[in-house]
């Protein structure tokens, strides 16, 4: 179809062209349009076909009320055509469709109605209940709106952004710009939000006269101009925003376009005051086959040829509810659509000025007369007119018949935040009895239709928000009351409620297919509230958010039962347009920590996995049993990167105390230069972190705890002093120091050659802490330690000497056969000597005593009220625990995998760790069981995945299974 | 989260910044003659008060102290402290 090319009011670019297909076959369309409008200028009428009744749609509103034009683009189904712009080369497709949308071998289901009355999944699928699994299955054949491949991956860049304004304006129509540009002047920080790809709103494509006799687009123009001046005005355009919350907290997702580095992003903006300027809507007209393609609303037909160029049709008929619909009637004919006929469901109150207009274009008008019913299979080709009372009958030949009942606010935004709606006898609106804290409306969506109107009352709302962030605007805001008191109030909206019809065939919601009749039904099965009687039909839950039905259905139901003089509005819930999820989802970074020595360990081969924060070297070769790595370590020496342990210092006059609330241990007994294992435990006894506690110098201790816990300790040690008022000070060394461990029988023979001091065992003997400088430069907190049940010393240094550290240490370490062993080989070497690691060992109820750890416990200290104390003094006595044991298989081949069950009629325990242990040649391991079998000797039977059913057995045995005199790490 | 919480050391900041640590439940009781019941409600036992409740707050991901305030739990509202005169009734 050729295009209206020389209108001011163009929003496409005829210069430039944009290719796509529809179900297979080519259109064009411009830069600037949207999927929906090229189609219909490509000649497409049916877009799809209806959810239940497979019913043919087609274009309807343009802002995606409906899922009529609901299609699949490039495999991404569900996409609004009407709000999508277009892009070259996409592949659209009709959706819930067998054959093509225009012919679709599923159509005879609209014949079928009469089986499906309101509510009968509910009603009839149900006896017997084998009924429905199969039932089940064809419904959903028959029934649904797109279909997604399972392995469909979502392409696209997704964003998210998290501003803060004084004053979040949302809705850029010409309220909205007024509104934010009131709330500027006071030099506030505005953030102004427009759902379209361009600020204008209903003016946009409006040619009526403004207060100074210009068009209303050029008004809109120039509003949108001054916003784009106003440097403190942030504004986002193709924003539809889906959620208001307390505090003024308004989400929303915007839609790049191709300058953007992003395809859709998340904005979530922290406001102060908002403004809420969305504008009306137009509610649809109820009468037989409204949904017929060639039926659309005024603004739809209105803003096809103003904005995209494209005429909605030759011979038209109008039936409307308001001014906007005589406006437009008057505009097509200008554009050289006929108009037969203009029906006005009102008896009254038109705009004198219009009414001359349309005599003067010699358009009849009917005013008291409505559509009652569309003919024509896929596509208008004529339709019936009434008399409001339907006492009178005219039939009209048309191609394209506008259609709306009158105007609706779009109050969702309201209705999220939570302000209570009251139906308004005046507007025949669902209005707000009161707003939420700083909260303001603006615009038509309060009534008014008055362009002069309009403005005055966002500049009214802008100066009363800024007024509420503070701005000491009082002359401003009581100038602008009265001018807005000056002009028209809010406009007596038309009452008709639907046409003088049966409704087996006007549908209140289109997505759902749900009827009047259906409505009907459920009322004479006793719901007389809308928000059930939406429920039970359906109607108003499907993509579009009650956009259709939202207005009609309390309405509709008001007349139906006895209340017709209070209908009650339904709710709408965020988010209050689709989204895709990749777009809450946002970019997903996988952000991870990486040591001081990573470098060094990769380039000795290390292979990383993430574990926690960090980035770890999990092994050094493709062996994942790590054979040589830890007969390495056993026979000769080796060097593990200890850095994600958890490092602090605590100090002040009060530190010993914090110590003593939260480890179990009494920590008065701690003595400079020696070591302290401990643990902590929370509330319940349960442990949740070890670590080790140096005492340097008075008041001044040095602690470590395990990987994970290093990121709530801090937190913690607060939390649990949070009422004492202690004068105690906690430093995270985490990331400025890094740990080296250096360990096996050669380990003292590589620290001789590079320690600044005496490193024998007499001088620095197991269990000791020092204070030295390797190589007279590096300074390094040294703890003789046996984690791996070797002699061992774990250094700890700044992060910054790390790199250098661990190359001294290869380096001298060299004709001793040094070399680096990662985690998984620790985790073995550890696991021969039974010890223990948190969360390996232990689940959340795993407390102290299970662990065989109560020796580290000391119970005279009640007055620190130690975390724990008092729970483990109660676990004391109770037999019923699960308890660690040592295990050894009786088949000697393999361990079995960590996790395992142990079984005997019931679930008993589990392993937490097995291996094969090279150095001793069993397979061993740890396991936590059910205190009844933790006796020495047990037999136990393990289940493992993938065994066939097959079970393995194991006897309990005494740990450690390595040294266990502890000869080694005290050589 | 639309929750917005006022640190004493940093004003106020998102309420993702925060962690809850709890009705303010006092003091930990002396360990002496404690019994388990008494200890367990210490621990477990909350009033869930649907309205204004004083509470712990960790200012996790800014300066990290814990600090009380009062909310409004209907409204998920930090509220200003509420007259002494409502303890004493």
């Amino acid at each position: 179809m050729k295009r209206i090319q020389d209108l001011p009011t163009l929003r496409i670019d005829p210069t430039q062209g944009r290719s796509l297909t529809f179900e297979g076959r080519p259109y064009q369309g411009y830069a600037g349009d949207t999927v929906a409008s090229a189609l219909f200028a490509g000649g497409i009428r049916v877009f799809g076909r209806s959810l239940k009744y497979h019913r043919p749609r087609g274009l309807y509103s343009l802002d995606g009320e409906c899922s009529n034009t609901c299609v699949a683009v490039d495999g991404i189904p569900n996409v609004r055509a009407e709000t999508t712009l277009l892009k070259d080369g996409m592949r659209v497709t009709a959706q819930n469709v067998k054959g093509s949308a225009r012919f679709d071998l599923m159509g005879f289901m609209d014949k079928l109605d009469w089986l499906m009355p309101a509510g009968f999944y509910y009603r009839t699928l149900h006896k017997p209940a084998a009924i429905w699994p199969l039932a089940m299955k064809q419904v959903r054949k028959a029934a649904g709106l797109g279909i997604m491949a399972p392995d469909f991956k979502m392409p696209g860049r997704y964003d998210e952004i998290y501003p803060t304004a004084d004053v979040c304006v949302i809705g850029g129509g010409a309220a909205g710009m007024t509104a934010a540009l009131a709330a500027a002047e006071s030099g506030l920080r505005v953030v102004l939000l427009e759902m379209r790809p361009w600020l204008g709103g209903s003016f946009d494509y409006r040619v009526q006269p403004c207060a100074d006799g210009r068009p209303l687009h050029e008004r809109a123009r120039e509003l949108a101009r001054q916003v784009a001046e106003t440097p403190q005005i942030r504004c986002f355009t193709q924003t539809a925003m889906v959620g208001a919350y307390s505090n003024n907290l308004i989400t929303a997702f915007q839609v790049g376009g191709n300058e953007d580095p992003f395809d859709e992003r998340y904005i979530e903006i922290r406001a102060q005051s908002v403004v809420v300027a969305t504008g009306c809507i137009e509610r649809p007209l109820l009468f037989d086959h409204n949904e017929r393609p060639g039926v659309m609303q005024a603004g739809c037909a209105q803003r096809l040829a103003r904005t995209y160029g494209i005429l909605p049709g030759k011979e038209a008929v109008f039936s409307v509810g308001h001014d906007l619909g005589l406006e437009t009637a008057l505009d097509l004919c200008d554009l050289g659509v006929r108009i037969h006929c203009v029906a006005d469901c009102r008896q009254d109150g038109q705009d004198p000025e219009l009414l001359q207009a349309l005599a003067e274009h010699s358009i009849p008008v009917l005013t008291g007369w409505v559509a009652a019913k569309a003919h024509g299979g896929r596509h208008v080709k004529g339709v019936t007119l009434a008399t409001v009372e339907g006492t009178v009958k005219r039939r009209l030949a048309c191609d394209l018949l506008v259609a709306s009942a009158g105007l609706t606010p779009v109050n969702g935004p309201l209705i999220l935040a939570q302000a209570p709606l009251a139906y308004d006898a005046h507007t025949g609106y669902f209005l707000p009895t009161a707003l939420p804290a700083k909260m303001f409306t603006a615009g038509r969506m309060t009534g008014r239709n008055h362009p002069a109107a309009i403005e005055a009352s966002g500049r009214n709302a802008g100066l009363r928000a800024a007024a509420a962030c503070g701005a000491d605007n009082g002359a401003a805001r009581a100038e602008a009351s009265s001018a807005l008191e000056a002009l028209p109030g809010p406009e007596r909206g038309s009452k008709l409620v639907t046409a003088p019809v049966r409704g087996r065939k006007s549908f209140i919601c289109f997505d759902e297919d749900a009827t009047v009749k259906n409505v009907k039904q459920a009322v004479a099965m006793g719901f007389d509230v809308p928000e059930l009687i939406k429920r039970f039909t359906s109607a108003g839950t499907g993509p579009g958010q009650g956009g259709i039905p939202g207005h009609n259905l309390p309405l509709v139901t008001a007349r139906m039962t006895a209340s017709a003089a209070t209908p009650k509005p339904t709710t709408v819930r965020p988010p209050l347009v689709p989204t895709y999820l990749a777009t809450y989802a946002g970019r997903h970074h996988t952000m991870t920590k990486r040591t001081p020595v990573h470098d060094a360990q990769a380039a000795a081969g290390g292979i990383f996995r993430r574990i926690g924060v960090w980035e770890r070297a999990r092994y050094f070769s493709d062996d994942q049993d790590c054979r040589e790595e830890i007969l390495n370590v056993r026979r000769n020496v080796g060097l593990l990167d200890a850095s994600t342990l958890g490092k602090f210092r605590l100090h002040g006059p009060d530190a010993l105390r914090a110590l003593q609330r939260v480890y179990v241990s009494d920590m008065r007994k701690l003595s400079p230069g020696r070591i302290k294992y401990s643990a902590m435990c929370n509330d319940d006894g349960c442990v949740i972190d070890d670590g080790v506690v140096v005492k340097r110098t008075e008041n001044d201790y040095y602690f470590t705890t395990s990987t994970a816990r290093a990121g709530q300790t801090i937190e913690w040690i607060r939390y649990h002093t949070r009422y004492d008022d202690w004068a105690f000070h906690l430093v995270n060394l985490t990331d400025a120091m890094g740990v080296v461990n250096i360990a096996g029988p050669k380990a003292r023979q590589v620290l001789e050659k590079v320690a600044d001091t005496d490193v024998s065992s007499t001088a620095f003997p197991f269990a000791a802490y020092r204070e030295f400088t390797i190589k007279s430069e590096i300074p390094v907190r040294a703890m003789r330690l046996g984690f791996v049940g070797e002699l061992s010393y774990e250094l700890h240094a700044a992060s910054s000497w790390m790199p250098a550290l661990w190359e001294i240490l290869e380096e001298a370490g060299q004709a001793l056969g040094v070399k680096p062993f990662g985690v998984e080989a620790q985790n073995v070497l550890r696991m021969e000597k039974g010890h223990i690691i948190l969360g390996q060992e232990s689940e959340q109820r795993t407390n102290l005593l299970d662990l065989g750890l109560g020796f580290l416990w000391d119970r005279t200290k009640s007055d620190a009220k130690t975390v724990g104390a008092v729970a483990l003094r109660q676990a004391e006595h109770d037999a019923d625990r699960l308890k660690l044991v040592g295990l050894r298989m009786e088949d000697n081949a393999s361990a079995p995998r960590d996790g395992s069950i142990i079984v005997d009629e019931r679930i008993r325990g589990y392993v937490c760790t097995a291996r094969k242990s090279f150095t001793t040649g069993e397979a061993v391991g740890m396991a936590l069981v059910d205190a009844p079998l933790a006796g020495l000797g047990t037999r136990l039977a393990i289940f493992e995945d993938e065994s066939d059913g097959q079970l393995r057995y194991a006897r309990v045995v005494a740990m450690p299974f390595y040294d266990p005199e502890g000869a080694r790490m005290k050589m | 989260m639309a929750l917005t919480l006022t640190c004493p050391i940093c004003g106020p900041r998102c309420g993702y910044e925060f962690r809850y640590g709890g009705e303010d439940k006092g003091p930990r009781p002396a360990e002496a003659d404690l019994s388990p019941r008494a200890w367990c409600d210490y621990v477990h036992m909350n009033r869930c008060t649907a309205g204004l409740q004083k509470e712990w707050w960790c200012h996790k991901d800014g300066c990290g102290s814990w600090f009380t305030t009062w909310r409004d739990t209907v409204r998920n509202l930090e509220v200003p402290e509420p007259a002494a005169v409502e303890t004493s009734s």
